[in-house]
């Protein structure tokens, strides 16, 4: 198994697509870093900034892991799957890694590498951050007394544990979409649907609320969008979307629901997706 | 020992059939094809387009699941995959990712496999491929690429190399040197299951043969019983008329240009001579025409209705 999660990865380490769908996000906040860095070298001192508290300096440290929950965010992690798993359709290459290996460990080892390449790039990403932070301090940019490398550590551990629940989230529906629709451009188009479809959830219930009540909220309190939005809120507001569905009525829901609720929806799609797959004829 | 390797059966195929679609759309790609590939052996499977042998190669491989039917594999299922592991293949003419170089797509298929890298220079050496092993596969010419799947296929030393059109796109002296790897393959115990249209080629280097046609299979030997079972003579003998009456049995066609075709080998000359000298016709020739392998695959595949 290994081995497989091992040749996935030599296969798209240096793909032009993993650049910039993955690697872009590291390289961008270096890069934004470095900028910023020499700026302030040479900018004239400004006069200092309201004190933030540790809390809040701290909570803002780890901004960069609410981007796989974000729309564009999600967008980028789809098309990678995409790439991933419908690009051995498009270069007809399953059928050369097929018969060396058991289906099921092909498509594990896909999701492992969909997860595991987004992951190290928000990981690079926040060691930037918080790198060019420290650096900052030294330029003169005072770090908040109070915050300590450990309530750093705990805050940064918290925020990537959440992260992975969009990651896997956007990569097991685009899997499904890939092994369904066998198409790089179709994954991505259905998958930023499913982004737009979201951001809409509000709209769409308020409107079909009024329509057929039970129905509506039955959708909404089962679907996977407002369980999403639900545990984003709960992990960066530290409290849950309130989703508006009339003048008395509306859907609020524990994490513990939501958080089983989309880990119900994830399975499902992986699920679908091994059965689907090791039951597709390869022409 | 090394007629008890060639004793072991490494591919067989029973009452295979394959449908795509359903209903009234359905279509019969491959009908109950039973045949076996022993080890040691070059087995050459014929068709015209469509006669269903990539669609059969494909469920040899896993890659399609059979309407009903077997395959198996040194006694295995095909998802067995042990017997699958011994089971080397060329399909496509070679799909590999565009963006790595050739070496690099070994090394990924190395790597799916599980096993060492070590082996990738020796097929690329076999190949003849060393020297553009670090170009990206999207540059290759179509010989090159045939050649990177050739390499691909011998990666893990299989027991049963199933090649797709190996000599496609390949110049004359690669074709030669394909013909004496396939020969090498056989010889070193290797199964070999050869699909080409090449049929000069396949007549050169196959033992045994089969020839589909419409996904069914309508004749399987061994190559010198095909060719020898097909040979004709070519008689000239007078009366014409005393001569068709006496070659009666064996099916006569009286040529315009006055001569008599039969169904026969050398072999039988002599008695068919004898036969024909008892009943008072002289015998001025008869000669046996050589039969190639092309003649009998157009005349087994031909529609009559065509």
């Amino acid at each position: 198994m290994i081995d497989a999660v091992a040749a996935e990865a030599l296969k798209m380490r240096r793909h032009r697509g993993t650049w910039l769908m993955v690697w872009i996000f590291p390289i961008a906040i270096f890069l934004i870093a470095l900028a910023s860095l020499v700026y302030y070298q040479f900018a004239p001192a400004s006069p200092p900034a309201d004190p933030q508290s540790a809390a809040a300096w701290i909570a803002d440290s780890t901004i960069f892991w609410r981007a796989p929950g974000s729309a564009p965010g999600r967008i980028l992690i789809a098309g990678f799957s995409a790439l991933l798993f419908a690009g051995e359709y498009s270069w007809n290459t399953w059928k050369l890694i097929i018969p060396a290996r058991k289906r099921w460990q092909l498509v594990v080892a896909k999701w492992a590498v969909a997860v595991g390449f987004v992951f190290a790039a928000f990981a690079l990403t926040d060691l930037i951050s918080l790198t060019t932070e420290w650096l900052r301090s030294l330029q003169g940019s005072a770090i908040p007394e109070g915050v300590t490398l450990s309530g750093i550590l705990a805050a940064h551990a918290r925020a990537a544990a959440y992260a992975l629940l969009p990651i896997a989230y956007a990569t097991a529906f685009a899997t499904l979409f890939a092994v369904l629709t066998r198409s790089i451009l179709a994954t991505v188009i259905i998958s930023i649907g499913l982004v737009i479809l979201e951001g809409m959830l509000g709209l769409l219930g308020v409107f079909f609320h009024a329509r057929a009540p039970d129905l509506t909220r039955f959708l909404i309190e089962t679907l996977p969008p407002y369980h999403m939005l639900n545990l984003i809120e709960w992990a960066n507001r530290k409290a849950g979307l309130v989703s508006p569905l009339g003048p008395d009525a509306s859907v609020a829901l524990s994490w513990t629901t939501s958080l089983i609720a989309l880990l119900a929806w994830i399975g499902l799609a992986m699920a679908v997706t091994l059965v689907r797959f090791s039951r597709q004829d390869l022409n | 020992m090394h007629s008890d390797r060639n004793e072991i059966v490494a591919l067989e195929l029973r009452d295979l059939s394959k449908t795509y679609g359903r209903g009234a759309k359905a279509k019969r790609a491959v009908s109950d094809v039973t045949l076996s590939v022993r080890c040691g052996e070059v087995y050459g499977f014929l068709g015209p387009n469509g006669a269903g042998k990539s669609t059969t190669i494909r469920m040899a491989l896993g890659l399609i699941r059979p309407t009903s039917g077997q395959v198996r594999l040194f006694g295995s299922e095909v998802t067995d995959r042990d017997a699958l592991g011994r089971v080397g293949s060329l399909v496509d003419g070679g799909t590999f990712y565009p963006f790595l170089s050739g070496r690099d797509n070994l090394r990924v298929l190395a790597r799916t496999r599980g096993i060492d890298g070590w082996r990738t220079e020796e097929v690329l050496e076999r190949v003849d491929l060393t020297r553009d092993a670090k170009r990206k596969f999207k540059g290759y010419s179509t010989g090159m690429k045939q050649r990177l799947g050739v390499a691909a296929a011998l990666l893990d030393d299989p027991d049963l190399v199933i090649l797709d059109e190996p000599a496609n796109g390949l110049d004359a002296a690669g074709i030669q040197d394909m013909r004496k790897l396939i020969r090498a393959l056989a010889d070193e115990g290797k199964a070999v299951f050869l699909c080409s249209h090449l049929l000069h080629e396949v007549q050169q280097v196959c033992d045994r043969l089969a020839i589909v046609s419409k996904g069914r299979l309508i004749r399987e030997a061994g190559t010198a019983e095909l060719l020898g079972t097909s040979l004709r003579l070519t008689i000239e003998a007078r009366p014409m008329d005393a001569a068709l009456k006496v070659l009666e049995t064996r099916r006569p066609i009286a040529a315009p240009s006055g001569h008599i075709a039969v169904e026969g080998t050398s072999e039988e000359a002599p008695a068919i001579v004898r036969e024909l000298v008892a009943a008072g016709v002289d015998v001025f020739r008869i000669a046996a025409e050589e039969q190639n392998l092309e003649k009998v695959f157009l005349e087994m595949t031909s529609d009559p209705n065509d």
